[in-house]
């Protein structure tokens, strides 16, 4: 089926698709057509995929407890480096750029959060982190998106919801718009005169109106109204504000350019972006090595966007999260496998800072998941749920969380009351 | 649990259709099962779903020699005559080297790199960026390396080959940036993986199993029984790969699990966290020479853990050192849920996204049949109703391999031996060989098709239509000739969009012709459009 835009528009929205089903082309054409309501709340969530599974204790570390030094001869954060934060949990040192952060209370930590189901495979454990629906394969779209498909309130615009990198996650995959930009510079046909330009961005945009069906049809005019806009934004001569340092890679540049679509206001909500190397069965280092390395580019990526943003930070929220942590004790390599529980960070204006939120379940192995990793004892479905009802204003949580009953009384107290 | 009561009713099914296995020794029907396409059509989509599309005039002689008969020649793919892509294959580099030249280089320009460091430490002044000579070699293979696998899915003859090359690669993904599976890959994809590509799933499995790529990548090579020491001092073994690491004491699961979650049994077939410990028990001792001495294969007994094994039920009795490996893999590869598994996956690949049951029904029964002979899986896919349903023509979005590969094949472009072409390919998001998780690319629309992607695409068609893509040569006179509007529609369409070209493109074409005088402009814009419109991303 062909469905052209300028037709759907005239015949009026979703009525003449009421009847039957309700496919992600036809469900995301509804959108374009849906007025522009009230100018654009200015509250933003970035979301911070470390892909891989990190090892939440030696990010944040329980360097109080004694198990934690017994169990990891080897990789354990030695006392003397960890940077203290309330007499028994500490940061990692390579994370010292985080440290004025949580001292002015705009960081706080979740230890012990993760998923109710059990699975140690990357690729569930990831899959149902971005479906929100633990245990339930057959989800077809993300709860970013789902956020976004029922907060039919926010104005709409083709940056609403933004994943840096060159593909669509999963979290962000369903009916309502999302795009994905790899580069934000490079965004769009590339032709040496603006005129050639033109006239070839015309032309594809023609041709996908009106032969494209499916998601080739919505991805495509979703990439046509991003074009029109960022021609007007110039990307290219973007420099950070209070000499804000990025570090160089994929993590530096995408909060980089986050930063620049928060500042030219185009009514950017929710932002994405994966960070990759947590996966670290083998050698992953204490103060020094593997991990560290990958800590010391998060801390300081995300000291470079708090930095960048200045004043814009009272309204953002950056939220990292991890499909699950890693096994209390160190493997035979060095390294350690795959666990359950691990620790999330929120960064922000909005945020209750300063402190290590959730239940500590203990590093005994008594108090263990299945003996060996740490305990869940906070579902994320209730952090991410407090992150959307306190700080973006969703109202319908049951639509986002399906098979789940969010409750306030169970809400982390990561968002400011 | 719902996928494991479906196979249930495989082992039935195919228990009561003895004479299925029959009718392949009986000549091949001429028509198409099913019949609902036009010779034509029917040549496009074989020529979409078993090759890396048509080449000019393709469509006309697969439907001339009967698409069938194509499709049979096409699972035989030593009967092929393919001198054209062996010719250019002596152009690379690479392949002229075997896995102990590239260890060699491999250890050489790591010393070459610690001793830069050290002297990087005294002077200040050292360019970082400048890369010695030794690690540029290494470099510009490594890119080779990329090229290759694109050069060969554009020239080969034997397409259908090359298409299972890059679905079991896929398959059995490993990550070529990981330490020394930078000079392991290129002898797993020579060694391991393109001679059993059309061969027995289980004798892939165990060659998987057994290459040092996979040990390495997975970490089974340092996974040991708790408490076992080698017979030496480590610290001067253990050297290379990733430098000096302290001596492994236990088991690592990441192999094992993956063999069972990703490689065989798949997520739902039914294993539990006690087998994957078992698993990597029993796989304990399966590692790697170090890199001096040629980085092979190596069943190292000290490390081995001798203990009785459950796996799935069945009981490993200890201290039968590599043999418990070989039982378990062939247990693993002859697994009514393997079978489930790895049929469903050909059946994304070759038929839709969500595969229909009665193909995967189909694969599975030939599957038991022939013990997992993959060109016998393959026969019946092709022989199934499913794959020639309307539905299921044109309902797959190319990947940026298949796209790129098929956009030079449409326009008959002559890749060269750079890396340049590969990166292309890289840059639409699929750069090879280089996916960190072991589950390989995804095979689902839903990972390919974006706003950013897309808009990737469209520039990549322009600039090969008008000769501007790094990494090919195309010469369009050879398959457009200059003309009028609807001369240049006519043919495009012909040639390069198999006659699928919808009345909206036809138009749009037309006015943007219309506003080109130049006639090579005009052929350029013509193809350009088509290659990167609506049409030909679907195959």
């Amino acid at each position: 089926m062909t469905i052209s835009r300028r037709v759907f528009v005239k015949s009026g929205g979703l009525a003449l698709f009421s009847v039957g089903l309700d496919p992600l082309f036809l469900a995301r054409a509804a959108f374009a057509v849906r007025p522009a309501a009230r100018p654009a709340d200015r509250r933003i969530l970035v979301c911070l995929f470390q892909r891989g599974a990190v090892d939440g204790l030696n990010m944040i570390v329980p360097h109080g407890d004694p198990i934690y030094y017994r169990e990891r001869p080897r990789i354990a954060v030695p006392e003397k480096d960890v940077l203290d934060l309330d007499g028994y949990f500490g940061l990692h040192p390579r994370l010292a750029a985080l440290k004025p952060l949580w001292d002015a209370k705009t960081l706080s930590a979740i230890h012990a959060v993760g998923s109710p189901d059990a699975t140690r495979s990357h690729f569930d454990a990831q899959d149902y982190l971005e479906s929100g629906t633990p245990g339930v394969k057959a989800t077809p779209d993300g709860w970013l998106n789902r956020y976004c498909q029922h907060d039919r309130e926010h104005q709409d615009t083709p940056f609403r919801a933004v994943a840096f990198g060159p593909q669509l996650p999963r979290i962000l995959a369903g009916t309502a718009p999302s795009l994905a930009i790899d580069d934000l510079q490079a965004f769009g046909m590339r032709a040496p005169q603006p005129a050639a330009r033109d006239r070839l961005t015309r032309a594809f945009e023609e041709l996908y109106a009106g032969s494209a069906t499916g998601l080739l049809a919505t991805s495509s005019r979703e990439a046509f109204e991003a074009v029109q806009t960022l021609k007007r934004l110039d990307p290219g001569q973007y420099r950070p504000a209070n000499d804000a340092d990025y570090p160089r890679g994929k993590l530096g540049k995408a909060m980089l350019e986050i930063a620049q679509l928060i500042k030219a206001d185009l009514g950017l909500q929710v932002a994405f972006a994966d960070v990759t190397g947590w996966d670290t069965h083998v050698n992953q280092g204490a103060t020094e090595g593997q991990l560290a390395g990958r800590l010391g580019e998060l801390g300081q990526a995300l000291a470079a966007f708090t930095r960048d943003l200045g004043e814009r930070m009272r309204d953002v929220v950056v939220l990292t999260l991890s499909e699950f942590g890693r096994t209390v004790r160190e493997n035979g390599n060095s390294g350690t496998d795959h666990g359950h529980a691990t620790a999330m960070l929120v960064l922000g204006g909005p945020v209750n800072g300063g402190r290590v939120l959730g239940k500590w379940p203990g590093l005994d192995p008594a108090q263990r998941f299945e003996g060996r990793d740490v305990a869940v004892t906070t579902d994320f479905r209730d952090l991410f749920a407090e992150l959307l009802a306190r700080h973006l204003g969703a109202r319908d949580l049951s639509a986002i969380f399906p098979g789940f009953v969010a409750d306030s009384e169970r809400f982390p107290g990561a968002i400011r009351g | 649990m719902k996928n494991r009561l479906v196979w249930r009713g495989f082992v039935v099914v195919g228990a009561c259709l003895p004479l299925a296995g029959a009718q392949h020794g009986a000549p091949l029907p001429s028509a198409v099962p099913g019949g609902a396409l036009t010779p034509r059509d029917s040549a496009f989509h074989a020529l979409n779903r078993l090759a890396y599309g048509p080449r000019p005039g393709e469509v006309q002689r697969v439907a001339a020699e009967g698409v069938m008969r194509w499709i049979d020649r096409q699972l035989s793919p030593d009967g092929i005559d393919d001198r054209r892509l062996a010719q250019r294959e002596r152009q690379f580099e690479i392949l002229q080297h075997d896995r102990g030249d590239l260890a060699a280089l491999y250890t050489a320009a790591q010393r070459a790199r610690r001793e830069r460091k050290l002297a990087g430490a005294t002077d200040t002044m050292a360019d970082k960026d400048a890369a010695t000579p030794i690690a540029q070699r290494g470099r510009r293979l490594a890119g080779e390396f990329a090229d290759l696998a694109v050069v060969r899915a554009a020239l080969s003859e034997r397409q259908l080959y090359e298409v299972m090359v890059d679905f079991w690669t896929n398959h059995f993904s490993v990550y070529f940036a990981k330490g020394a599976d930078r000079f392991l890959t290129p002898d797993y994809l020579e060694h391991t993986i393109r001679p059993r590509a059309m061969g027995k799933f289980e004798d892939l499995l165990i060659a998987v199993a057994q290459s040092p790529a996979m040990l390495f990548y997975l970490d089974n090579w340092q996974s040991v029984a708790p408490g076992a020491a080698p017979p030496f001092p480590f610290s001067a073994r253990q050297r290379g790969g990733q430098g000096v690491r302290p001596r492994p004491t236990g088991i690592n699961e990441n192999y094992a699990r993956e063999l069972l979650e990703l490689h065989t049994l798949g997520v739902e077939g039914g294993y539990t966290q006690q087998d994957v410990i078992d698993v990597a028990r029993i796989l304990t001792g399966w590692s790697i020479e170090r890199p001096q001495q040629g980085g092979d294969f190596e069943f190292q007994g000290w490390a081995h853990d001798r203990g009785e094994k459950h796996v799935l039920g069945v009981r490993f009795e200890g201290g039968h050192d590599m043999d418990e490996g070989i039982r378990l893999l062939r247990l693993l590869a002859g697994h009514p849920a393997t079978m489930h598994h790895v049929s469903r996956e050909l059946c994304q690949r070759f038929v839709n996204d969500d595969p229909p049951d009665g193909c995967v029904d189909d694969a599975v029964a030939a599957w038991k049949r022939s013990s997992g002979d993959t060109r016998e899986v393959l026969r019946a896919i092709f022989h199934a109703p499913e794959f020639w349903a309307a539905e299921n023509v044109r309902a797959k979005v190319k990947t940026p391999l298949e796209f790129v590969v098929s956009a030079v094949r449409a326009t008959a472009a002559e890749p060269d031996t750079s890396p340049r072409l590969a990166r292309v390919v890289a840059r639409l998001g699929e750069p090879l060989y280089l996916h960190v998780a072991p589950d390989g690319y995804p095979e689902r629309e839903a990972a390919w098709v974006n706003s950013g992607a897309l808009l990737d695409r469209m520039n990549v068609a322009v600039a090969l239509a008008a000769g501007n893509l790094p990494g090919v040569t195309v010469v369009l006179d050879s398959i457009v000739a200059l003309g009028d509007a609807d001369q240049l529609i006519g043919v495009v369409n012909e040639k390069i969009l198999g006659g699928t070209m919808s009345e909206n493109t036809k138009q749009v074409l037309r006015r943007q012709l219309a506003g080109t005088s130049e006639p090579m402009q005009a052929r350029a814009l013509a193809v350009g459009l088509a290659i990167g419109g609506p049409e030909f991303q679907r195959q």
